[in-house]
């Protein structure tokens, strides 16, 4: 039997995020390389190695989805961690030599806002 | 030590969090859903669902058409004959499309025949209007969505084009989902998810994240908050495009009525993501694009008829009302 009704209730949190959110895609400049997600998510780790050190090599980091066709993924990383892991990937240049660059497509500290991209809407 | 706290700093974001009911005489939830003006994706979850109602694919079949006019001068938007033949109609709504709210020029119309203009610091000085400064810091291809064949015709000097919301339908099989009690917004250790874990596991589920990893994988330890359940299958459904609040008010009332009938389902979701460039959230509150634009909505549908309303907004936002 459904419960009787609830009475009304606010709350406001402020920065209740403990996660920022990534979506991103790996654009190489003369394309053709493929990465599982177990070395993307390893290129990841040794971006943050390069230029944090090893501790920041360690902050919580996700590869929430990943798609192998188009190199593009969503990440999901501990708040405190997101300028860190941001510079790391603009300042990643290349991967086994070939040059490389992170496009950032989304960030957001709700998951749910990068299921769409009104900026991706195309009308012409 | 400056520096390493800019390295940790985190940008202001929202979320807010209601409960109520929709019984309730003193209920905000129509308001808050039609003061929501620009609306690009519209997203609702039916757990223990296999096939959509008829009703539910008429009304998603029912969202569209919008309008897009190219190269449309904005005074055509404040002569006598707009104003009388769309304005003074109501629910007139209209957005610039391909301005960037941090970079460019943007323009709404809001139902109530208000006009917002986003501008930077030239186009201000050359209108010569009176306005304020923005709180965060053209000839344009427009975005409209009025009467259909009047707008058609009315604007058929300028390039008009009508667009249909493209639609997403999916059934998800064995889809582990969180346990909720409609008291305890905030949740309660092993009884059930609060509101801001059901937020976050429902975008895990629309960007189609895997929620069923171990503690120890190397690529991903997201999961489903606990308690949680496995359903059978889920019905997912999306769609995108120039939507309007109406509509959403319409759906929105079409899932309250699912539980007319007894259901497996203990709760249904809908949310609703607004156009990152909108220059307001909600009313005429001031919205921004600081890292992202975002300002969306979540209702949680019990099945008696209580409901929470999750509310989230980014840095350059108010918060919501």
């Amino acid at each position: 039997m459904p419960a009787p009704a609830t009475s009304y209730e606010r709350i406001v949190y402020k920065n209740p995020s403990e996660y920022h959110y990534m979506k991103v895609h790996l654009e190489f400049q003369d394309g053709g390389v493929g990465l599982t997600a177990a070395q993307f998510k390893q290129l990841l780790i040794s971006a943050l190695k390069d230029l944090f050190g090893e501790v920041d090599a360690a902050l919580p980091l996700d590869v929430l989805t990943y798609e192998e066709k188009t190199l593009s993924a969503i990440l999901r990383i501990c708040s405190s961690g997101l300028v860190k892991l941001w510079s790391s990937l603009t300042l990643l240049g290349s991967y086994k030599g070939k040059n490389c660059a992170f496009r950032v497509i989304q960030v957001s500290p709700f998951l749910l806002a990068l299921s769409g991209n009104s900026r991706e809407l195309v009308l012409n | 030590m400056a520096t390493l706290r800019r390295l940790r700093e985190v940008p202001r974001h929202l979320l807010v969090c209601e409960k109520s009911n929709f019984g309730h005489d003193k209920s905000r939830h129509r308001h808050l859903v039609e003061t929501h003006y620009y609306n690009y994706r519209v997203s609702f979850l039916i757990p223990e669902c296999g096939i959509l109602s008829k009703e539910l694919k008429d009304l998603v079949m029912g969202f569209g058409p919008y309008y897009f006019v190219k190269g449309l001068p904005l005074y055509e938007l404040i002569t006598h004959e707009f104003i009388n033949t769309f304005v003074k109609k109501g629910s007139c709504y209209a957005l610039t499309y391909n301005t960037n709210i941090d970079e460019d020029n943007t323009v709404a119309l809001l139902p109530n025949g208000k006009l917002i203009l986003s501008l930077d610091k030239d186009t201000y000085e050359e209108t010569g209007l009176q306005g304020r400064p923005s709180q965060y810091s053209g000839r344009k291809t427009m975005r409209f969505s009025a009467e259909g064949s009047t707008m058609m015709s009315y604007f058929s000097g300028y390039g008009i084009q009508e667009h249909q919301p493209k639609i997403a339908l999916s059934t998800t099989p064995d889809l582990r989902c969180p346990v909720l009690r409609s008291g305890l917004l905030g949740g309660e250790p092993e009884a059930a998810c609060s509101a801001h874990e059901l937020f976050d596991w429902l975008g895990a589920v629309f960007s189609h994240a895997d929620l069923n990893n171990e503690p120890y994988n190397f690529v991903s330890t997201c999961c489903c908050p606990q308690p949680s359940s496995v359903v059978a299958q889920a019905s997912l459904c999306s769609v995108t495009g120039f939507l309007l609040p109406e509509r959403i008010c319409v759906l929105l009332e079409q899932l309250c009525r699912y539980f007319d009938e007894p259901k497996l389902a203990p709760w249904v979701t809908l949310s609703v993501q607004g156009f990152a460039d909108s220059p307001v959230s909600w009313r005429e509150s001031e919205h921004g694009f600081q890292k992202g634009g975002e300002h969306l909505y979540n209702f949680v549908i019990f099945n008696n008829r209580d409901y929470w309303l999750q509310m989230a907004v980014g840095a350059d936002d108010d918060c919501p009302p």
